[in-house]
């Protein structure tokens, strides 16, 4: 699978936004599980890189209106042909909470997805934002987090 | 024929007027009067920090809600041994799923339940509070006057058998024959079928509900453990949407959380 550059761009950022730098703590139980650096109703964000964010631009192939995850697949364009990238969003209660509906997305929409890529460099990612064509973000603004 | 119909329309009458003098006794309403009013959605902290498009939080801590478990020397020595084994970590953590194919049980158990990432219903009435989990599970806590069954008639069940009773507008529940396992979402404790619960249910401001929670284990534990989770209510949806969990995309390969492309 080769992305496309001029469809998809890398940035190292943390959860604020501000650069961060790698952890170098060892795995453990507790600080795995309980101060883990993404928490989710699921399961557990260690298959995603939070410390990194993609930005796709593409069309949408599907919008899965599902549990416990939504899914947005996503065609973004590369030299070889368009790759499917599949993006992981909320559960449906999250995302209609969050001002998304089953008819939010629909097939052939081009839209600007944000995601924490995969960390086996496969064409998939966690959601982070979305914006439509006119560069208006998709659902409600992000509430701000409990701490 | 005219005279006959008259005689069903007083019949009809008649039953339904019985229908009417069966509703609420004066008893029970009063009994209902004198309950708080819990009426509603609410959710638990970490529901409110993962509710966004990405069903992520990127701050939120689970934290510890107990502090450390109060283990005894032998559960100590197995705690650490978990804390300290990389493999065991990285394999937890790839595999962790809270419902689906590979969920384990203890996500849908109590005290789980009561801080997992859900929106939940309470109902109050004179005989009984539910607590009903989106998940599907439903709390029965009996409030009139019952004990627990007796030992023939018990066994360990993943919510436990729940009794309670008022103290003021504060719920006080008792709770026993929850099955051996982890109690908390992300495991960091494991109790006995002998551990026994006790809770204390209240408002603390009108959009905010408490449940102080101790747990005992004779087995396991040298001293009660007490934690306390808080609830906001849910204001903007009007219904409890079910979370049904047939469409998880989340293969564990090889140890591995993966993504299925389809």
């Amino acid at each position: 699978m080769t992305n496309s550059a001029s469809k998809m761009r890398l940035e190292l950022t943390g959860p604020t936004g501000k650069a961060m730098k790698p952890s170098k703590r060892p795995l453990a139980l507790v600080a795995t599980l309980l101060t883990a650096a993404t928490a989710s109703g699921h399961h557990s964000g260690a298959m995603f890189d939070s410390q990194k964010t993609l930005t796709l631009e593409g069309s949408v192939k599907a919008f899965q209106w599902s549990n416990p995850h939504c899914w947005i697949q996503l065609l973004v364009p590369s030299a070889g042909g368009p790759v499917e990238w599949s993006v992981e969003m909320g559960s449906t209660t999250e995302l209609y909470r969050s001002g998304w509906r089953p008819r939010t997305l629909k097939p052939g929409d081009k839209v600007t997805v944000v995601v924490h890529p995969v960390r086996d460099q496969s064409p998939g990612g966690a959601f982070v934002s979305a914006a439509g064509p006119d560069g208006k973000p998709l659902g409600l603004p992000k509430k701000v987090d409990a701490s | 024929m005219r005279r006959s119909s008259q005689l069903v329309a007083a019949a009809v009458l008649a039953v339904a007027a019985t229908h009417a003098a069966a509703g609420n006794s004066a008893k029970r309403v009063q009994a209902f009067a004198r309950l708080p009013d819990w009426t509603g959605l609410w959710e638990t902290e970490l529901s409110k920090s993962i509710t966004n498009a990405a069903g992520r939080s990127e701050v939120f801590s689970l934290g510890n809600l107990g502090g450390h478990p109060p283990y005894n020397p032998e559960w100590e020595q197995k705690y650490q041994a978990a804390l300290t084994d990389p493999v065991a970590a990285e394999k937890q953590a790839n595999s962790f799923k809270g419902c689906g194919v590979g969920s384990p049980e203890y996500i849908r158990s109590f005290p789980n339940i009561m801080e997992a990432p859900m929106v939940f219903q309470v109902v109050v009435t004179p005989e009984e509070t539910l607590f009903v989990m989106d998940h599907g599970e439903v709390r029965h806590i009996y409030t009139d006057g019952r004990h627990h069954p007796g030992k023939d008639d018990l066994w360990p069940t993943p919510l436990g058998d729940s009794v309670g009773h008022w103290k003021g507008q504060t719920l006080v529940v008792d709770t026993v024959a929850r099955t051996a396992g982890p109690v908390s979402i992300f495991g960091t404790g494991e109790v006995s079928e002998q551990a026994h619960f006790s809770e204390k249910v209240r408002l603390t401001d009108k959009d905010t509900l408490e449940d102080e929670l101790t747990i005992e284990d004779p087995v396991r534990f040298v001293r009660p453990w007490t934690m306390k989770v808080h609830y906001s209510r849910v204001r903007d949806i009007d219904r409890l949407i079910p979370y049904d969990c047939e469409a998880d995309r989340n293969p564990v390969i090889d140890g591995k959380l993966t993504i299925s492309p389809k």
